[in-house]
């Protein structure tokens, strides 16, 4: 196995991403995939880009634009 | 009265950017003079000034030193200065170089780390090199991070300079984690708005003239006051890529969209409606956010596209005329004319990412930061002691190498809060109320609160000098009033009345926090409004929880005594003859009871306590509680043990229909 490299975007780890931890992931060109080196988590671009949206269940105002109205209290 | 909205767009030409060796350098050995790199972060900065000017907006062109070195950098801040009223102003960020590195021979790059000796050699280098290029001392600097002692010197040696990026809010532990503990800019409870620092603590504002450091500070970005507060500070801010990097946007029709970008620059528009009319705001987008090679998930074109999306809003804003755009120099100007010392900053704060309907108020003065929880009630769930103006010199050869934090004295998200595992108590300010054997903490009462600013008056309406201002004093309870200058005036949090259900009593509790200003005094007010049985009994406890720190790992105890102080004769005659110290001096009289913090788990309560307090000798901070109103009132103070290593000071007292009452809570320095 050669060693991890860059993918094409600097993919962070979503499940790293869900406890507040930035950690840019590395690729593994043969098996196509990114992987974490601190937790456990491995996955293909799609399950990497599959896994953010999960991430943002958090955000349910994310889709909502505010009135000045609704902002004054 | 409509509010200003003042914004500042501050950008650098940074020729080597922090991310940039890490992200676009992986897989390279390190060079920070590759011409690549120079090349794209100046393209990045030209950009950025270009999408400002398209809209309109003038900027702040923060010079590193780095960039010092560039003919064509130097040359494009003098144009844009020239043709759009630009100012050309000096950033102690992007220090990294070939010279530097070869001058200091350290890969260290942020300035409040160095040695106080680095600093000042660093300062003179980068002020005289911006002189020789620009012939005049620049009115504007900053960096992360500005400590009391580098901003002295830079005042001293170069008085032109008026304004500073001093400092990033609640960047600290939080900000830490989030870069797998490797990004060290520890500087929580800082103001989160513009403020004038003293000369000794860059995070505690000047209450005065004399305590003037000289410049008007500006934070490192506005950020979201309830997401930054319990989550990374970097993806909740004025940063268009900030939004990207925490993923609080979407795509839509093969769009990308993020709302929540605008309605954070709108909520920081409304927060004039809090002081007097006047918003500020600000961007700072360094060039590694914005680099070819994409950041985080985001490509280019995404970074790319919420910068000038960003700009296009500011822009829209001011040609509607609901934006001043001015240059950090002239904002210094703006706020020395509107503002005074004692004028607090206030946010009445919404949530407006998570969907709840949250509200967070915070405050900030030259005596304290606060922030209240009206989720917990108006429970104050942080708190630093101000007042202290506390000395805390940071960099190498200080005790504090990379801490800036001011510390705290409450901080619900370090130290629990009302929450803890099975044992011990965590650090909050609140009350119980306890019926029979049932108790309910006001914690647990959701509520929302209304924002007042008014006029302080005596019984017969006058309105009165703040040094009168002495709410306690028909029982002279009202303990370390200080001399106050100008007219009373108190900012008021009105909270909706709570209910509390008592298998069989129902009690409708109504909370009023004010803070007087130019005083280092927050009063809480309870009123009982209704009581199902107005003969029920019915006791409350106020009370702090409280320790200090500036991380989330406990402190050394042992320098905290505290007191519950007895017959008011003595405690006056205490303060008379100076300060109150000594456990077991003269000045207490038989009934006050003392502790010395040792982990014993001991309590002490006196009846009728003229005021309980705390000695922090570890933060030179005294904090005091008095409390009066209903019957057998009492004192009492709490030390904690090893495994809830906190101390507690609070009032306890019998309550009926239409009582209220009311505490006071006193922050001051004790030497
Ligand atoms: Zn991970």
């Amino acid at each position: 196995m050669a060693q991890l490299g860059k993918g094409r975007l600097n993919y962070r780890c979503p499940s790293c991403f869900m406890r507040d931890l930035d950690i840019d992931m590395f690729y593994d060109k043969e098996k196509d995939e990114y992987c974490c080196i601190r937790c456990q988590y491995r996955g293909n671009e799609e399950d990497v880009l599959a896994k953010n949206e999960m991430a943002r269940f958090r955000y349910k105002s994310m889709k909502k634009r505010f009135t000045m109205e609704e902002l004054r209290q | 009265m409509k509010n200003r909205f003042i914004v500042n767009i501050i950008h650098r030409p940074e020729m080597v950017p922090e991310y940039a060796e890490k992200v676009t350098g992986q897989g390279k050995a390190e060079d920070i003079g590759r011409k690549a790199l120079l090349t794209e972060s100046l393209d990045i900065f030209k950009t950025q000034q270009r999408l400002a000017h398209e809209n309109g907006l003038k900027t702040t062109i923060q010079m590193t030193y780095a960039s010092l070195f560039n003919d064509e950098a130097v040359a494009i801040a003098k144009e844009h200065h020239e043709k759009y009223g630009d100012e050309i102003a000096l950033t102690l960020l992007g220090l990294p170089c070939k010279e530097f590195r070869e001058k200091y021979k350290t890969k260290d790059f942020c300035i409040w780390m160095f040695s106080m000796e680095d600093k000042i050699s660093i300062v003179n280098d980068v002020f005289e090199k911006f002189h020789e290029r620009f012939g005049f001392y620049p009115e504007s600097t900053g960096s992360y991070y500005m400590d009391a002692e580098l901003t002295n010197y830079i005042k001293e040696t170069y008085p032109s300079v008026k304004c500073a990026v001093a400092t990033c809010w609640e960047e600290g532990p939080k900000a830490y984690h989030t870069c797998n503990n490797s990004w060290y800019t520890l500087m929580d409870g800082g103001p989160w708005a513009p403020w004038i620092p003293s000369k000794v603590n860059t995070h505690a504002p000047a209450a005065n003239e004399a305590e003037d450091s000289g410049i008007v500070a500006i934070p490192h970005l506005s950020r979201d006051l309830l997401a930054c507060y319990d989550g990374n500070g970097s993806n909740f801010g004025t940063h268009p890529q900030n939004v990207l990097r925490g993923m609080s946007y979407y795509k839509e029709d093969g769009e990308y969209k993020y709302p929540y970008f605008y309605n954070l620059v709108d909520q920081y528009r409304v927060l004039g409606d809090y002081n007097n009319g006047i918003a500020y705001n600000m961007m700072f987008v360094g060039p590694g956010w914005m680099n070819k090679m994409g950041r985080w998930e985001a490509p280019y074109e995404l970074l790319y596209q919420s910068y000038s999306d960003g700009m296009k809003y500011y822009g829209d804003l001011k040609k509607q005329g609901e934006l001043e755009d001015l240059t950090m120099a002239e904002w210094a100007d703006f706020y020395r004319e509107h503002k005074n010392y004692t004028e607090p900053e206030c946010a009445l704060w919404k949530d407006i990412l998570y969907g709840s309907d949250k509200q967070l108020f915070w405050y900030n003065d030259p005596f304290m930061r606060v922030c209240v929880n009206m989720e917990q009630g108006g429970a104050i769930v942080d708190l630093r002691p101000y007042a202290a103006k506390l000395e805390w010199p940071v960099g190498i050869g200080t005790p504090h190498v990379q801490d800036c934090s001011y510390p705290f004295l409450i901080q619900e998200k370090y130290r629990a809060g009302y929450f803890t595992h099975y044992a011990g108590e965590g650090t909050v300010r609140s009350a119980k109320l306890i019926h029979g054997s049932e108790e309910v903490d006001l914690c647990l009462c959701r509520t929302k609160a209304k924002f007042s600013e008014e006029v302080m008056k005596d019984e017969k309406g006058r309105t009165v000098e703040l040094a009168k201002c002495d709410m306690n004093d028909k029982k002279g309870k009202l303990v370390l009033p200080k001399t106050k200058t100008s007219a009373g005036k108190i900012r008021k949090l009105t909270l909706e009345p709570v209910d509390i259900e008592f298998s069989d009593l129902k009690v409708k509790l109504q909370t009023e926090i004010i803070f007087g200003e130019g005083s280092s005094d927050i009063r809480i007010k309870r009123n009982i409004l209704e009581m199902s049985d107005p003969k029920a009994e019915l006791k409350i406890n106020e009370y702090m929880v409280a320790c200090y720190g500036t991380t989330e790992y406990p402190e050394d105890m042992t320098c905290v005594t505290l007191r519950a102080m007895g017959a008011l004769d003595s405690y006056e005659k205490g303060l008379e003859s100076g300060r109150i110290t000594g456990i077991d001096g003269g000045n207490m009289s038989s009934a006050s009871r003392s502790i010395d913090y040792a982990y014993k788990c001991r309590e002490e309560y006196v009846p009728d306590a003229s005021a309980v307090n705390a000695s922090i000798r570890a933060i030179k901070t005294l904090v005091t509680m008095t409390g009066e109103g209903g019957k057998n009132n009492v004192g009492y103070i709490k030390e904690g043990y090893a495994f809830s290593p906190m101390f507690t000071l609070g009032y306890t007292a019998e309550l009926s229909a239409g009582d209220t009452y009311t505490t006071t809570l006193a922050l001051e320095r004790e030497d």
